[in-house]
């Protein structure tokens, strides 16, 4: 047997063990002459127990014990302890939980690490969707490296008999549900041999969907429901733990071959102009993205040659699902946002192990000369560190339990509020418990060894002669000590500026929205295209639809856009004249500066008939031209740009007017600058119409509906734009909300801190106060040598959180935080409240000594 | 002639060569050093114990209960292979250190 095994089994039977021993002790002693001589029983078994190797155990669980009954026995200072702890490790272990599910785990399917999505690259442009037909093509043509293409083209439609209610769709390949490999809770998924193009429409819904929307009506399958006002038969409810590809999960699925039943007219499927799907596929087994990149190359190029819409020099660029579908860039950027958010919460940490080591060790100070006769008796330096590391276990077993409540509390939480997809589960995982331990484990080396071990470096015997007077004050002036002030009040003000700079982004985001004014608006959609109408027909009945709308005395004016404020997809450039500048090109008829009430700073509105006039916005002349004195001006024309017109040159455009900054687009973003173009006949396959209310918006998206049915087939959604702005802010909003919360707790952690090193060196001083108050020392001079001691690491802490603080800024001053970097109100703001803080913490304990009769003073030992 | 303490580490090696022939239980085994040294060597009654478990915990012992001759319930070591080896071992450095000792007090 083993020596390990062998000891282990005696510790598990120790209590058996040593009673058989001291009956056999008690057997020996009676058979000697004179059993007075077999020496004291308790002792050999105590050296007994040494030889099995277990005393370090009893000592420890004797420590342990002892630290548990000090924690009882100070309630207070327990729980502040655990909470400190809880919201240290917890805030790192939200972050790990969130990432863990949200962002680095691959989606849950089938052979997740064969599957790729392809991209349509070409060399100066990608684009994430491609046309159907290419699917096709290149399903039927890759020479074998690709196992299977799987499609996806989401949508929302309208549900219900007289289409009353919108669903979230996908029309997907038949073969979508066998290759991500989830199976039906009822009924049947989409099949590739019974669901081909045909007659017997058939959908899935979602289980989601099934519970909420259906009442988890167990008859379901086999009944007809209306999609888009056409009665389709529902085949089965997908299981619950079904993921989406993306982090949207439609709730109902269409298989796309019968999307022509819905739209007879649509050209979707066959077109080669429309680039609409997402396409994914499964590389056949030992193909890697590189192989199947340069096989589907030469596909790409045969379809060149018969199809010219696609062009010689396009290929389609894979993306690894084990990369969650992202580009290198975009995941570079995703990890770098972890990083920043992980440095962040790695510096709460700090800030709360420094603090509460600093607490611990105060505490310890007083037990100085409990540890000078401990030594005195004959315990050893290390055998004092373990005592007291020891002590720290319970308080970091709770905190570390706490902490795993608080992580899974607050990633539940911001999961509901941020309407996270349901199969994404936040219950501690493994993963999660291994990193809190690591994490507590860290937190025990601060709280536990560092203070223990320089506790234990003191001349802890010479304590007893002065009760430890001596030791505590050197502990006191220790660099230990001041270097986890400094610390603290580091961490605090970096956090406290961080947190400055997101509420303040919010605020302007907030300001910048008076831009445009999106409280009296509301936005009227319909696809026109999918019920096939030409374009010059897609023209008239918006136009037909606008004239409707201006006639009802609700509605002040009406505007045709392509893409709607706050929403809607919009093309995006970046030009070399401005490279760090995104500009956001809309075509708008020319009412749309009245019905968004932007302003035109100078110059004219369109008119009709200059398909070659642009509005640049305030902040594009100013940087593009360095002035404002641009009318008249030739636009360059950029090479990505969409609004081309096909079949003729691009002319070079002509600035006629300037508009007043909007940020109409991207609200909390800072890079941005707006370009208008008139509206062209191939616009109208994608725009919306939007209005502006005499009085209240509310009322709109009725009366917008209502005027859209000119022709019975089109189902029109409407929206009203506050509820649009109100998402867009949810999540900055949030966000700031949440780092304000951290920085303020933070803040506090901060101020405890600086209260407690004063009070602590008041404390130790009274007598001395007492004496110079006595004697008649001035108040201002006392308290300055009392908050003297504090002064240094605190400014050298805020000197260290301020130039932190300027990376940091320039950090998310990027994408996709959008923060004003050096934001000076920011930094000033944080700072005034750190500062007003830390004085009341530093001054408030030494106002109390100053306070008291210098008498009393005096008595204190 | 007083009797001499045993050198010290040595307690082990006496313990496992007085088992290695047959079990015997912790009073006799105090008892065996005893006479096979006529009367010389002197085991502590109670440093027995503590060599005892240490020779347990290191595999070089077994311990069973047994009813002795006189009725008494005892607890019987017995040396396991692992045991012998160790006896092997410490007898001869034993004999080494007891080689180099005499060779210095038989020097001139």
């Amino acid at each position: 047997m083993n020596n390990w095994f062998r000891r282990v089994w005696h510790l598990l039977n120790r209590s058996r063990k040593e009673r058989e021993l001291v009956r056999e002790m008690n057997e020996h002693r009676e058979s000697m002459h004179d059993p007075s001589k077999f020496g004291d029983t308790h002792r050999l078994l105590e050296y007994s127990r040494d030889a099995w190797g277990w005393n370090w155990l009893d000592d420890a669980m004797q420590d342990l014990a002892v630290g548990s009954r000090t924690l009882l026995k100070s309630p207070s200072f327990a729980v502040t302890a655990t909470l400190i702890l809880t919201f240290g490790i917890g805030l790192n272990l939200t972050l790990f939980q969130m990432i863990q599910v949200g962002m680095l785990r691959p989606p849950s399917i089938k052979n997740a690490d064969s599957w790729v999505r392809f991209l349509r690259s070409a060399p100066n442009s990608t684009t994430s969707t491609v046309p159907y037909p290419l699917t096709q093509f290149v399903n039927d043509n890759n020479n074998g490296v690709l196992a299977a293409v799987i499609v996806e083209y989401q949508s929302d439609l309208a549900w219900g008999r007289d289409a009353e209610e919108q669903v979230n769709a996908s029309f997907v390949s038949s073969n979508w549900f066998d290759e991500t490999g989830y199976g039906a809770e009822r009924g049947r998924m989409l099949s590739e041999t019974l669901d081909t193009r045909g007659d017997a429409p058939v959908v899935v819904v979602s289980y989601t969907f099934w519970r909420n929307r259906l009442g988890s009506d167990p008859n379901i399958v086999g009944h007809v429901v209306y999609i888009d006002r056409k009665p389709v038969t529902v085949a089965g409810v997908a299981a619950a733990a079904l993921p989406g590809l993306d982090f949207n999960v439609p709730e109902v699925f269409l298989p796309i071959v019968q999307r022509e039943y819905f739209y007879p007219q649509s050209a979707l499927l066959r077109s080669w102009d429309i680039e609409a799907v997402d396409m994914y596929a499964r590389m056949a087994p030992g193909t890697s993205a590189a192989v199947a990149r340069e096989a589907v190359r030469t596909t790409m190029q045969a379809a060149a040659a018969q199809h010219p819409e696609i062009t010689r020099d396009e290929w389609l660029e894979p993306l690894l699902a084990t990369n969650n579908f992202m580009r290198d860039g975009e995941r570079q950027g995703v990890l770098a946002v972890i990083s920043l958010l992980g440095a962040l919460t790695t510096l709460v940490l700090v800030v709360a192990a420094a603090n509460l080591g600093n607490l611990v060790m105060s505490r310890a100070t007083g037990r100085v000369r409990e540890l000078g006769v401990r030594m005195a008796l004959g315990a050893r330096r290390t055998r004092i560190v373990r005592q007291l590391v020891i002590e720290s276990v319970p308080l970091v077993t709770m905190g570390t339990g706490g902490s795993l409540l608080f992580a899974w509390a607050a990633s539940t939480t911001i999961a509901a509020l941020g309407g996270f997809p349901p199969y994404m589960n936040f219950d501690i995982q493994w993963g999660t418990i291994v990193v809190a331990v690591g994490l507590a484990l860290i937190s025990l080396v601060v709280v536990g060894l560092l203070p223990a071990w320089k506790i234990a470096q003191q001349h802890l015997i010479d304590g007893l002669k002065d009760g430890g007077q001596n030791v505590s004050r050197t502990l006191d002036r220790t660099l230990l000590r001041r270097i986890m002030v400094v610390s603290q009040v580091a961490g605090s003000c970096l956090l406290l500026i961080v947190a400055g700079m997101m509420i303040r982004s919010v605020q302007r985001a907030i300001n910048s929205s008076a831009g445009f004014d999106y409280q009296r608006a509301a936005v009227l959609s319909m696809p026109l295209g999918r019920y096939g109408l030409p374009v010059d027909a897609q023209r008239s009945y918006w136009y037909q639809v606008k004239e409707r709308l201006l006639a009802n005395p609700e509605i002040e004016t009406a505007a045709i856009v392509t893409a709607a404020p706050l929403g809607g997809r919009i093309n995006e450039t970046n030009y070399n004249a401005t490279p760090g500048l995104r500009t956001m090109t809309q075509s708008v008829d020319p009412e749309y500066f009245a019905t968004m009430q932007i302003r035109l700073l100078s110059g004219r509105n369109f008119t009709a008939n200059e398909p070659d006039a642009v509005i640049v916005s305030r902040r594009l002349a100013l940087e593009m031209y360095g002035g404002l004195d641009v009318l008249g001006r030739e636009f360059p024309v950029s090479s990505g740009d969409r609004n081309a017109t096909p079949g003729r040159e691009q002319q070079v455009s002509t600035i006629v007017g300037i508009a007043a900054d909007a940020h109409s687009i991207k609200v909390d973003a800072n890079d941005v600058a707006e370009l208008y173009r008139p509206l062209k006949p191939g616009d109208f396959s994608t725009v919306e119409l939007i209005v502006r209310a005499r009085t209240d918006a509310d009322r709109l998206p009725r009366i917008l509906r209502e005027a859209a049915m000119l022709d019975p087939r089109v189902i029109p959604t409407a929206r009203v734009m506050h509820d649009d702005f109100d998402r867009r802010m949810q999540g900055p909003r949030m966000a700031s909300a949440i780092t304000g919360g951290i920085g303020m707790l933070t803040l506090a952690l901060a101020c405890l801190g600086i209260y407690g090193v004063v009070s602590y060196g008041v404390a130790l001083r009274t007598k001395e106060i007492g004496i110079r108050v006595a004697l008649g020392a001035r108040q201002p001079a006392l308290l300055q040598s009392i908050v003297l001691q504090v002064l240094t690491p605190v400014g050298i802490g805020a000197a260290i959180g301020l130039v932190l603080a300027i990376p940091t800024g320039l950090v998310l001053g990027s994408e996709p935080f959008y923060l004003e970097s050096t934001d000076p109100v920011a930094f000033a703001a944080a700072l005034a409240v750190f500062a007003s803080a830390g004085a009341v913490a530093a001054l408030w304990p030494a106002f109390q000594v100053l306070k008291r009769n210098p008498v009393d003073s005096l008595r204190h030992s | 002639m007083p009797k001499v303490g045993l050198p010290p580490g040595t307690l082990i090696l006496l313990i496992l060569r007085v088992v290695r022939p047959a079990p015997l239980h912790g009073y006799a085994i105090a008892q065996r050093i005893r006479q096979l040294s006529s009367d010389q060597l002197s085991v502590e009654e109670g440093s027995l114990y503590p060599a005892l478990q240490k020779a347990l915990a290191n595999g070089w012992l077994k311990a069973e209960w047994t009813t002795s001759d006189t009725g008494r319930q005892v607890r019987n070591y017995r040396i396991t292979a692992k045991g012998l080896k160790q006896l092997e071992t410490e007898q001869d450095d034993y004999q080494r250190m007891a080689d180099a000792i005499t060779a210095i007090l038989e020097s001139t």
